[in-house]
């Protein structure tokens, strides 16, 4: 049952063929079953907790990742460092699912402290990909992707920093949203790049991301960033007319830089796609983007993330609260408990931070980065005077085997495997939808709209859905 | 060009050490680092752009704003589950002046 899409699980719920209970038992059984393989779990409970409520989610079990906030509960970043860490509060996110009824079955693996797009760096193991083992599912949301996909839970909580929902969604032949900036309160995410970090849905339908959005977004005094709630129940108006709206991709990443079959059979798959959303009534048109700011987006990216996370991780130091070696002084501690309790991946990219950051290179690389940011935002902005939306591809290639790909940065420089970090830059909401297959993996695209349109994003995407045909889609590997 | 010295000396500040084979890997990522970093000095009019600090500009109007009221407190119990040790609601730290 609990593969099955929220409505038919609050049918059988309400009818009384199936209890909260048994869901929830269902939910931790399967987990457990799949640990071994999948490794999408740091804690699955034992407890369910009772919360009476009468809303949509009511009964319902999900997952969040291990980087929210659940006060008395274990929470670790997946990283050694915070390996024993017990929060002192409840994230709003996990306060809201709470109160709206909703059960909590276990908290998922990502990258060690979410910077990671792999899901192979978190402190207790790799995550597996659902449609095959030998391929990773992406970071950093790896295990709520995972738990998702393999039908554990209807739907799961992530954070997407760069694409950190939406690129494992797509690997993972699952429905990965992040809303627009603000629109759910980051008030208990442990921040990576603040000025980046998006809390977003993982489901197996848009219509399901819809029901979890319209229980998680709205204004929180505790998060002074968060947005005055719009008031729009997105499940009611999923079914609007979208005839005559206007899409556009980017000619230029879709270049098929490295001749491979592989990413003409997604550009192949995009395309038949766009046929299918012009059936629909919905004009799509290729625009070309500024290249040179398209070749600067990621170093961009690396460069404004990277600084605000080894700003944000500096209270990792044991002395507060972490996993403290001890030493002859202060100074001593903190140097071994952050050697011991940062992985080689981290240290790297805290150093690539402090270095944009030292006084000589801030105005060349940090500001730079921000200008650049600026002037993507500014071109997006242009743009959503004419279009209403983008349509992508999610990425340039299935996902890869763990041998391939790795979180050390490569010369091999590809548009199409960064454009989701438009819709951070810009706070844009952004979605991605299964698509199809190709070499038996799945395939995605991704639409982005103007920001505090999220209404619309999802109603376009529920549209598009429905002519794909991968709703309500598990892994057919297990 | 980076040198394994002024990566130490970063990794120093950061307070945490590396091995040999972990700076070589630096290294050779910082390379292909400030290879793509020369995409963000080839664009030409960035000169009088802003530094963009967040997604768009917030709307810090009074609904951003709450009262100054206390809230958010936190009990001495549930304080004290991270602390590695405390004595009567005092809570031990390592020493830090010698």
């Amino acid at each position: 049952m609990t593969d099955k899409l929220i409505d038919d699980m609050r049918l059988a719920l309400d009818k009384k063929e199936v209890t909260s209970g048994e869901l929830f038992n269902e939910a931790i059984l399967k987990a457990k079953k799949y640990q071994n393989d999948y490794n999408s779990f740091v804690t699955i409970l034992d407890k369910k907790e009772e919360v009476q409520s009468e809303t949509i989610l009511s009964g319902i079990p999900y997952a969040l990742k291990d980087n929210i906030s659940t006060k008395g509960l274990l929470t670790t970043a997946s990283s050694n460092i915070l390996k024993d860490y017990i929060p002192l509060y409840d994230a709003t996110v996990y306060e809201k699912l709470k109160k709206a009824g909703a059960v909590l079955m276990g908290k998922t693996v990502l990258d060690e402290l979410a910077m990671g797009g792999t899901g192979t760096t978190g402190h207790t193991g790799i995550v597996r990909n659902p449609w095959n083992k030998e391929r990773m599912i992406g970071g950093s949301s790896a295990g709520s992707a995972a738990a998702v996909a393999l039908g554990i839970v209807p739907f799961a909580i992530g954070s997407d920093t760069g694409d950190s929902i939406r690129k494992p969604a797509g690997y993972g032949g699952v429905v990965g949203y992040k809303p627009t900036y603000g629109r759910v309160s980051r008030y208990g995410l442990f921040a990576f790049a603040s000025s980046l970090d998006h809390v977003g849905v993982f489901a197996r339908s848009v219509r399901d991301v819809s029901y979890v959005m319209d229980i998680i977004k709205g204004h929180d005094d505790k998060d002074m960033t968060s947005l005055p709630d719009d008031n729009i129940k997105y499940s009611d108006v999923l079914d609007r007319d979208i005839r005559g709206k206007k899409l556009f991709y980017i000619k230029e990443a879709l270049e098929n830089y490295s001749g491979s079959t592989e990413f003409e059979e997604i550009i192949n798959n995009f395309k038949d796609t766009l046929e299918k959303c012009k059936k629909l009534g919905i004009e799509v048109e290729e625009v070309s983007f500024r290249k040179d700011l398209l070749e600067a987006m990621y170093p961009s990216y690396m460069c404004i993330s990277c600084a605000e996370a080894t700003s944000n991780n500096s209270n990792l130091t044991g002395i507060p609260f972490g996993t403290r070696i001890e030493g002859k002084n202060v100074d001593d501690i903190m140097m071994k408990t952050r050697t011991n309790g940062f992985s080689e991946l981290i240290k790297r990219r805290f150093v690539l931070g402090s270095y944009i950051l030292q006084k000589e290179n801030q105005d060349k690389l940090f500001l730079n980065a921000g200008r650049v940011r600026r002037l993507i935002v500014n071109e997006m902005n242009k743009l959503f005077e004419t279009y209403d939306g983008l349509i992508m591809p999610n990425a340039p290639s299935i996902a890869p085997f763990f041998d391939d790909a790795s979180d050390r940065l490569s010369d091999e420089y590809l548009i199409l495997g960064n454009h989701l970090v438009i819709g951070n830059f810009g706070g844009y909401p952004s979605i991605t939808i299964p698509s199809g297959f190709v070499k038996g993996m799945p395939v995605s695209i991704n639409i982005t709209g103007r920001v505090k349109e999220d209404d619309f994003v999802l109603n376009m995407a529920n549209k598009i859905e429905e002519v794909l045909g991968y709703k309500g889609q598990v892994s057919t590997n297990e | 060009m980076i040198t394994k010295d002024t990566l130490e000396k970063l990794a120093k500040k950061l307070m945490f050490e590396m091995n040999d084979d972990e700076y070589k890997t630096l290294e050779d990522e910082f390379k292909i680092i400030l290879k793509q970093m020369d995409f963000i000095d080839n664009i030409k009019d960035i000169d009088d752009v802003e530094a963009m600090t967040y997604p768009f500009d917030l709307e810090l109007d009074d609904s951003n704003m709450r009262e100054d009221i206390p809230c958010n407190e936190i009990s001495f119990d549930d304080m004290v589950i991270n602390v590695k040790d405390y004595e009567d609601n005092r809570v031990k730290v390592p020493k830090v002046v010698e």
